[in-house]
């Protein structure tokens, strides 16, 4: 299988705030955030701390805000094949088939019909749906729903792919799994990856690096190496110290500053 | 258990076996019976009310009279070509009326300019209704076919105009955001997301317009024209043919039963992506 380029991430002095009859009220305040080719970075915060919207900006899907992403030293003007992103929702579209949906990611890719074919078959194997191609999205189970939108979001070969919450809907047995599929996919694409979650467990046990976020207005608090040894240990020690500092800096948070 | 997967945990809730042999095999099968039961106690109080003598012949002849009638309706007084008449007015007035409904809608739903264009003129002759045109139309294209056509197409037209706008203004946001994500172009976008995401509720009129064409084309035909099963009906009622009355409701009826029926099964053709379509 052809290797993902991984991109670079930067985020300089990012604010942005929404306006609300009038009203104008900050959901990020000066954020900045760097992130290597490669890296796998988690973001977790309280509700309200601008995470998903920060992804949203990273998307491209609103480019209304002060400051600065640079994806590979290029500024970020709009939606891009460059990056792919996975919604906690799978978003797959009813009317297509499995293959359909994750064929529509390489619409306006330039690649050669069989470049695409070769590319959906390849990404339905990496995310374990074999024979399920023209099974429709009603006919999949959330996690297979899931797995779908992955490999949607993997298939024009981005270089970042950014995971909004993707695995919050799901029981917890299948969550475990699927986190063991994201490394694993992680590892055989090599893309780099950001993950918005508020499970900070899951932050640990996947990331690179931890970015604790605060609300009112939202901004970085944290950032956090993990240098724990992969496979990670739930159950061990030095898992549990993280995750007690974790969110015990999420605790810090002074939530009613802005009230 | 639908949360839980795995590569091989399958939930295949509808294989994607031959449509037709299976639908069709169903229809007839024995869970349907069930629906015979009501109509055949109908028929059995029909035949008792003639039988026993509760209603005078020529107010309600007996089904055998009234099968009897359709068989001399049929050799000798050509039943199938005013059936041919009706049917093919329908026909015609569903396809033109539902297909410049679609147009339209598509247009309208895609533009608000469009759709401010069209709309008060549209809200406006909507409310007249479709047997109201019909003299009008009659003074204009005479009493033959075209104008029959033309007033059922108009009645066609409206909820498949309406239903389409609509099912266009109700795609989902979310569908849309993923579109601008996947950076589809316009036209990318009404094709994959937008159009698809408005067939079930186009379905939906289509279904109920054509069952709405079959019984307005009765009417029609009871107000204008000289064949047609519509003709039929109010001419035997003058003539106090009773028995000929009966055939025509009958065949009214099951007409219009089948419409419906195949409606259904092409709105389950097209919907088969939908969940709750398995029945």
């Amino acid at each position: 299988m052809m290797t993902h380029h991984a991109g670079s991430l930067k985020i300089r002095d990012v604010s942005k705030s929404y306006s609300v009859e009038g009203r104008s009220f900050p959901v990020l305040s000066h954020v900045d955030l760097d992130v290597e080719p490669g890296d796998f970075v988690s973001i977790v915060g309280p509700s309200g701390c601008g995470k998903s919207t920060l992804l949203r900006l990273a998307v491209g899907l609103d480019t209304t805000y002060k400051g600065e992403i640079l994806l590979d030293g290029r500024r970020i003007v709009g939606p891009g094949l460059d990056r792919g992103i996975v919604f906690q929702d799978h978003r797959l579209l009813p009317w297509l088939t499995l293959k359909g949906n994750i064929a529509l990611s390489l619409e306006n890719s330039g690649w050669s019909a069989a470049e695409k074919e070769k590319a959906v078959r390849e990404h339905i194997a990496l995310v374990g749906l074999e024979g399920f191609e023209h099974a429709y999205p009603h006919q999949l189970s959330g996690g297979m729903a899931q797995r779908a939108a992955i490999a949607r979001g993997l298939v024009g070969r981005p270089e970042i792919l950014l995971l909004d919450e993707p695995l919050g809907a799901l029981d917890a047995l299948t969550r475990a799994r699927l986190q063991e599929e994201l490394l694993r996919i992680w590892r055989a694409e090599g893309v780099t990856m950001i993950l918005v979650t508020h499970d900070v467990e899951e932050a640990i046990y996947l990331s690179d690096r931890i970015v604790v976020m605060h609300a009112h207005p939202g901004r970085i608090a944290q950032t956090i190496a993990v240098d724990l040894p992969r496979p990670r240990d739930r159950a061990s020690h030095a898992f549990a110290d993280l995750k007690r500092r974790i969110l015990a800096d999420m605790e810090a948070a002074p939530a009613l500053a802005a009230a | 258990m639908s949360q839980v997967a795995a590569p091989g945990e399958a939930i295949l809730a509808a294989s994607a076996s031959p449509f037709w042999s299976n639908r069709f095999g169903r229809f007839f099968d024995r869970s349907n019976a069930i629906g015979l039961i009501l109509p055949l106690i109908i028929l059995s109080l029909w035949q008792a009310s003639s039988s026993l003598g509760w209603i005078q012949p020529v107010f309600l002849p007996s089904p055998l009279a009234t099968a009897e009638a359709f068989w001399v309706m049929l050799t000798r007084q050509n039943l199938h070509w005013d059936f041919l008449v009706s049917i093919s007015i329908v026909g015609q007035a569903f396809l033109y009326g539902s297909a410049l409904a679609i147009v339209l809608g598509v247009a309208a739903g895609l533009s608000r300019n469009v759709e401010r264009f069209l709309g008060p003129t549209f809200d406006s002759i909507r409310h007249i209704p479709g047997i109201a045109w019909l003299p009008l139309i009659v003074l204009w294209l005479g009493i033959g076919a075209p104008a029959k056509v033309v007033v059922i197409a108009k009645s066609v037209f409206f909820p498949v105009f309406l239903n389409t706008l609509q099912g266009i203004r109700n795609v989902d946001k979310s569908h849309v955001e993923l579109g601008a994500v996947l950076t589809l172009t316009r036209w990318q976008l009404v094709r994959k997301v937008i159009l698809p995401s408005a067939v079930p509720s186009i379905m939906v009129s289509l279904r109920y317009s054509a069952g709405l064409a079959w019984a307005l084309v009765v009417v029609a035909e009871g107000l204008s024209g000289l064949e047609g099963i519509g003709f039929l009906i109010f001419r035997a009622q003058g003539l106090l043919l009773t028995d000929q009355l009966l055939v025509c409701m009958v065949i009214i009826g099951l007409v219009g039963f089948g419409i419906d029926r195949l409606m259904y099964l092409a709105q389950r053709r097209v919907l088969r992506w939908k969940q709750g379509f398995e029945g």
